[in-house]
């Protein structure tokens, strides 16, 4: 009962760890897209409150803390209410087993612990792609329930969208599945250990590059980020699917679609750039003598490939104008789509000749 | 018949490794970086700091007076009538005690219309109207731009602490011409 209760406790300790840093990075991903996406367009960004700004996201969170709740007339009660937590939930729900650091096992209490993940399932990717289709439950319904015509158009568009380009996303990991030959995330990500050839994007002989542009493109998309924001475009849609969402809910909807960046953000590093692996055998803090404090280091590089990615998007949104909707479709279906099967050929034949060579 | 349709455009083996490439969308990506590198805002943090104001800059009207506490104004409706948005009314009276000269009895200014053109300052014979570099005019109540004599003539105070002289008491040519013809020298009294 004891190591039940204690296990239970450190699972908690973790989740509450992990949602804490991923709140704290959704907060410092708003104020960090203002003042980057400003300082890309010779302007400043948010520099009142606090010095340069730098309080801005907590004057926002306060501020749709205490906005007026307002619910439409029309709208479905139960679906509108349910809808933004729909979209949250699935974006927070596939950190669990996203690997931030070393693969170690921890004591604790007469426990092994896996520190830097959640759960080690098998089938961990499978779970984050079947989750993130969920979310696009919330906003499809979202935009339906808001008894609104803008809402239910960026509702609808968002899942053409979501769908079109989730067939992608699946179909650029599949090389990786080839090549590591298992879904959990851990396992893929211990597969990259070493110099930086042995992550998925530059191996040798069948480098994943490729799908690593089709991953962070569709991505893009799923995400609903510019250039491919038709969901929200707020030229054509006001706001898209959340329209008609103030105070609390909207922030749910906010939270969850930076969430979901920052989920994205990690499973494109743990895949393609080698997770929390440093770019050189090992790590230098064991090099000098600190073998116990080498997770910091390689927390530091998954955190700092994650952040990359993450700028990529920002990158992306300051330079890219928005997609007509034809050209979204045609890009995913008939450009995307044809180069993530022509990958999963080509690596699974290179993987077949090395086998048998071997 | 039909007529042939035109073959597909082909596309150059250059232009489809730039396609195939994101050529441009890297030029684009290129560029944002450089201005993320080379940040030079072009802001202004307006209420913190502010932009230096031209010479000539057209802001609030104002009332003035002369250097003895006077006010210029004689009343004379030219500014109602030269003012394109109707936002002067100049009530005129006679002076009390003085049937030869006439002053503005009463003197309003809608500030909510006015466009800051500057043709009643223009059409002023007297200059008893000025623009200052005041702009900062917002307010909560529309009716607190309906401006009437004293307030106009309080803008003007603060504004244009340098007062001329009265006008009997300048160069005799800027008596009689409003216009100050300096290289013409004054007649000897």
């Amino acid at each position: 009962m004891t190591e039940l209760g204690l296990r239970f406790a450190i699972t908690l300790t973790q989740i509450s760890v992990i949602v804490g840093i991923v709140i704290v990075t959704v907060l410092l991903l708003t104020l960090a897209e203002r003042k980057v996406l400003g300082w890309m367009q010779d302007r400043m960004g948010p520099m009142e409150v606090g010095p340069y700004g730098s309080l801005q996201p907590f004057a926002d969170a306060i501020k749709l803390f205490f906005k007026e709740d307002i619910m439409p007339a029309g709208a479905n009660k139960f679906l509108f209410t349910a809808a933004p937590l729909l979209a949250l939930i699935p974006a927070f729900i596939g950190f669990a087993v996203i690997p931030w650091g070393p693969d170690e096992t921890w004591e604790i209490g007469g426990i092994a612990v896996k520190p830097f993940v959640i759960s080690d399932i098998n089938v961990g990717i499978l779970y984050i792609l079947a989750f993130a289709s969920l979310g696009a439950y919330g906003i499809i319904l979202g935009g339906w329930a808001s008894n609104s015509k803008y809402s239910l158009l960026g509702g609808l568009r968002s899942a053409a969208q979501i769908i079109s380009y989730e067939l992608n996303v699946g179909l650029s990991i599949v090389g990786i599945l080839i090549l590591s030959g298992s879904l959990s995330l851990v396992h893929i990500t211990n597969a990259q250990e070493g110099w930086f050839w042995n992550w998925y994007a530059f191996k040798p002989w069948a480098p994943q590059f490729i799908a690593l542009a089709v991953y962070v493109i569709s991505t893009v998309a799923e995400t609903n980020r510019v250039p491919f924001d038709l969901p929200e475009a707020e030229s054509e849609l006001v706001a898209g699917f959340f329209t008609e969402y103030s105070g609390l809910r909207f922030a749910f909807f906010y939270l969850a679609e930076y969430a979901n960046m920052v989920l994205v953000s990690c499973v494109a590093s743990a895949l393609f750039l080698g997770g929390w692996n440093a770019p050189y055998p090992g790590t230098l803090l064991s090099l000098i003598g600190f073998p116990s404090l080498a997770w910091i280091e390689n927390t530091m590089w998954f955190a700092f490939k994650t952040y990359s990615f993450l700028f990529l998007f920002f990158w992306l949104r300051a330079t890219l104008p928005r997609l007509r909707y034809d050209q979204l479709m045609r890009f995913g279906w008939k450009v995307l789509l044809p180069i993530a099967l022509a990958n999963i050929v080509i690596t699974s034949i290179i993987v077949f000749i090395q086998e048998q060579l071997k | 018949m039909t007529t042939p349709s035109a073959p597909p455009t082909r596309l150059k083996l250059r232009e489809w490794l730039k396609t195939i490439t994101f050529y441009e969308i890297a030029v684009g990506m290129k560029a944002t970086l450089m201005h993320l590198l080379n940040y030079k805002p072009i802001t202004l943090q307006y209420p913190h700091e502010k932009r230096t104001l031209p010479d000539n800059y057209r802001g609030m009207l104002a009332l003035l007076r002369y250097d003895d506490g006077t006010e210029k104004c004689v009343g004379c409706d030219l500014c109602e009538a030269a003012c394109p948005s109707r936002v002067i009314r100049v009530v005129s009276a006679e002076v009390p005690g003085e049937p030869t000269k006439r002053y503005s009895k009463e003197y309003y200014m809608d500030m909510t219309r006015c466009l800051f053109c500057g043709m009643c300052v223009d059409a002023c014979p007297v200059d008893a109207l000025g623009m200052t570099r005041e702009f900062e005019w917002a307010v909560y109540d529309k009716r607190q731009l309906h401006l009437n004599k004293q307030q106009l003539l309080a803008i003007g105070d603060r504004s244009f602490p340098v007062r001329e002289k009265r006008l009997e008491f300048q160069h005799p040519n800027t008596a009689f011409f409003n216009v100050a013809f300096t290289h013409v020298p004054p007649k000897p009294d």
